[in-house]
């Protein structure tokens, strides 16, 4: 009998229970890390991972950095302070075959082409340029309807399901000009920004262009009004055009500046929807950055049947999973890019976000990869980019670290290299707002949210907390 | 001699869930990926809340929630291990894991849910342990934890005027209130400073003497203060 109870009691949860309390009640774990110790310093960088750019200072010890913060007057984001956890995301790719991809792309019957999911860096002027010089290539980019708004002339602002509280544009400019806007949000489910709003209406998907009408008739056409959306749908972002906001609070910026050489030599920018079905023999995706993403199914009819795909990314989430070739890519911090400028910035700038650890070996730089297949000498883009700007004269530097801003003239062309290295900004001269070109009868861009891995400490948002969750 | 404190203005709140971040890298909060709702450690967390209300009138807020450093400090009268204690020249209350024998007495006697059990061994995904801030050691499985005013800073702050010949520490702030990027989080000392006018703390019935002090215009935020009162709850 005495058996048969000791036997049954394993069948019972008491001494699998026992062991683990005693291990805790006993402290018998194995034992935590302990970073190394070391002198902290301090290094000034932006955040590339969206085109907000915040400027970024960094506590490092031992070369590694151990928090990030915003610089005085620019705080930065949720996303942004965990940003140095991105590279040790679980899900992180290692290894990629970039010989054979290379190979794979030499062989490919049909047109090359390469998608740039963020568009308007220095990159992106190399994939222009490789694209050029390839028989047939293609360089492709996500259309988007409104490419610069003037937040501070913003009365109302409607959102179309844009996230405008919630990562859409510079935290310190929407929060500095939140005061000033009264903020409708129109969305099926409410958001973040949504419960935040002055007003949330709840719309049924495909009603957003009869509800923009109506609130359009309610605002007065003096250019102070704003309408967003996050699907860049026409029918309502052309209520802007209704309303008198061109050249009020929708703007047309002038670009971050080039070496004329470049310009000369860059292919078109194409929208995928107007490359012909079955053409597209090779394509290459730079996904590793991506603000926004091309749906699957508007790029898989203009592949051949043996077109090859390739992606450039950290992990497998995005078009991996119909891509032949994954090859890894560095990831902010460990990259050196620029930063497109922000939506919300009236004036072009040019930003680095430089390296706080050193990447991982196997990366694969997409820029020189693309770069090599044109056999095109790219590694001192970023410098001749900068010193293309500064040749211009025109606007002012920001240098973090003493929050000083200095007339471009003053500041030498090596010393501009440097500064914009050591955590700086350009801005572009102010001018007098121009009104964008509106092209009233555009088709729906194809865009689609892209996949982002978070950092691994977003647990505490989305799963411990649930602060996330509540969105929908 | 200081009484450090926290004034929240609820009314700025985005619930950007910035802080909970830089709490988490700050005190070396790991990301596991077994926690839960239940079982997570957040020693700051963001409730949303709302007025109840369904439709146009329906309002919505959000509450950052930490220990509220209670003068009065009913976690630390029921510890048996005296590992919870009030430090009277600063007003900070005190974990000390080392003590801790994880009992969760404190856990059940906290109004504030505001103290977290370690539930597993703190993890972190590969590498990244040499990000971890090497001024606060990571907490082993099987004790309570709990926001301490970034105590890390605080003895940096205390090193660093000891290095310059003074015996105070120099002004510190706490992660949070430094990540706020809409500036609701204010930290200051007590016998400096006084919180805004207006200002009020959760539970005050309760008599704990809480130094988090919170604001809001809106009346049905503050009614939140005072439960439970025999109406709804709102927290989500």
């Amino acid at each position: 009998m005495t058996a048969g109870v000791a036997a049954g009691t394993l069948f019972t949860p008491a001494p699998w229970r026992l062991i683990t309390d005693s291990a805790i009640l006993s402290e018998n774990w194995p034992g935590i890390f302990f970073s190394s110790h070391g002198a902290p310093t301090e290094k000034f960088t932006n955040c590339a991972l969206c085109t907000a750019g915040c400027a970024v200072k960094a506590r490092c010890v031992n070369d590694r950095p151990i928090s990030l913060a915003g610089v005085v007057k620019s705080p930065i984001c949720a996303l942004g302070l965990a940003g140095l956890h991105m590279p040790f995301h679980t899900a992180r790719i290692a290894h990629g075959d970039a010989e054979n991809a290379a190979a794979a792309v030499r062989a490919a019957q049909g047109k090359v082409a390469v998608l740039d999911l963020r568009p308007g860096r220095t990159a992106s002027w190399t994939y222009r340029r490789a694209m050029a010089a390839l028989p047939g290539g293609i360089y492709l980019a996500p259309q988007r309807i409104l490419n610069a708004v003037n937040l501070a002339a913003v009365k109302t602002l409607v959102s179309f399901g844009a996230p405008v509280l919630d990562g859409w544009g510079t935290p310190s400019k929407v929060l500095a000009a939140r005061e000033h806007f009264s903020l409708i949000q129109v969305e099926k489910d409410q958001s973040h920004t949504g419960l935040l709003a002055d007003r949330w209406i709840p719309v049924q998907p495909g009603n957003e262009p009869v509800v923009a009408q109506q609130i359009a008739r309610d605002l007065p056409a003096d250019g102070s009004s704003l309408f967003l959306s996050s699907a860049e749908l026409p029918s309502v972002l052309k209520m802007n055009v209704t309303l008198g906001n061109l050249g009020h609070t929708v703007i047309a910026r002038n670009e971050t500046p080039v070496p004329a050489a470049w310009s000369k030599q860059a292919a078109a920018v194409h929208a995928i929807q107007n490359v012909a079905d079955r053409s597209i023999g090779a394509l290459l995706i730079d996904e590793a950055s991506a603000d926004v993403a091309v749906p699957w199914d508007v790029i898989a009819p203009k592949l051949t049947n043996s077109a090859v795909v390739i992606t450039f990314a950290s992990t497998q989430a995005g078009y991996g999973r119909y891509a032949q070739f994954v090859l890894p890519a560095a990831v902010y911090p460990e990259v050196t890019t620029d930063i497109p400028t922000a939506i919300d910035s009236v004036v072009a700038t040019f930003r680095l976000a430089t390296p706080l650890m050193a990447a991982p070996s196997g990366v694969v730089d997409a820029a020189e990869f693309v770069a090599s297949l044109a056999k095109l000498d790219t590694k001192d883009a970023l410098q001749e980019r900068a010193a293309s700007i500064h040749a211009t004269g025109r606007g002012s530097l920001l240098s973090y670290s003493d929050q000083k801003s200095r007339p471009i003239k003053d500041v030498k062309a090596d010393q501009f290299w440097t500064a914009l290295n050591a955590g700086a900004c350009w801005s572009d001269s102010e001018s007098p707002l121009k009104a964008p070109r509106w092209e009233a009868t555009i088709a729906t861009p194809a865009i689609c949210e892209a996949v982002r891995p978070k950092p691994p400490l977003f647990t505490k948002l989305y799963e411990e907390s649930g602060l996330k969750g509540i969105a929908s | 001699m200081n009484r450090y404190a926290m004034s929240i203005d609820i009314d700025k709140c985005t619930g950007c869930g910035a802080c909970m971040i830089a709490c988490a890298v700050e005190n070396n909060v790991p990301p596991l990926p077994q926690s839960n709702d239940r079982k997570g450690i957040t020693w700051i967390r963001v409730f949303p809340v709302d007025n109840g209300e369904q439709g146009d009138t329906r309002q919505s807020a959000f509450l950052p929630m930490m220990c509220q450093q209670c003068d009065s400090t009913p976690c630390a009268s029921v510890c048996p291990q005296q590992a919870v204690q009030l430090d009277v020249k600063t007003g900070i209350v005190g974990q000390m894991p080392e003590r801790c024998l994880g009992c969760r007495y404190c856990m059940t006697a906290c109004p504030y849910h505001a103290r977290y059990f370690n539930w597993w061994d703190p993890k972190w995904p590969a590498g990244m342990e040499a990000t971890l801030n090497p001024d606060v050691a990571p907490r082993m499985r099987g004790v309570v934890e709990k926001c301490n005013f970034c105590h890390g800073r605080w003895h940096a702050a205390k090193e660093q005027a000891a290095s310059q010949g003074k015996r105070e520490a120099a002004d510190y702030t706490p992660a949070c209130a430094e990540s706020c990027p809409t500036g609701a989080i204010r930290f200051f000392d007590l016998l400096a400073g006084t919180p805004e006018a207006g200002s009020f703390r959760l539970l005050e019935k309760l008599g704990t003497e809480t130094k988090i002090y919170y604001r809001s215009k809106r009346a049905w935020v503050k009614g939140l203060a005072e439960a439970p009162d025999g109406k709804e709850h709102h927290l989500a």
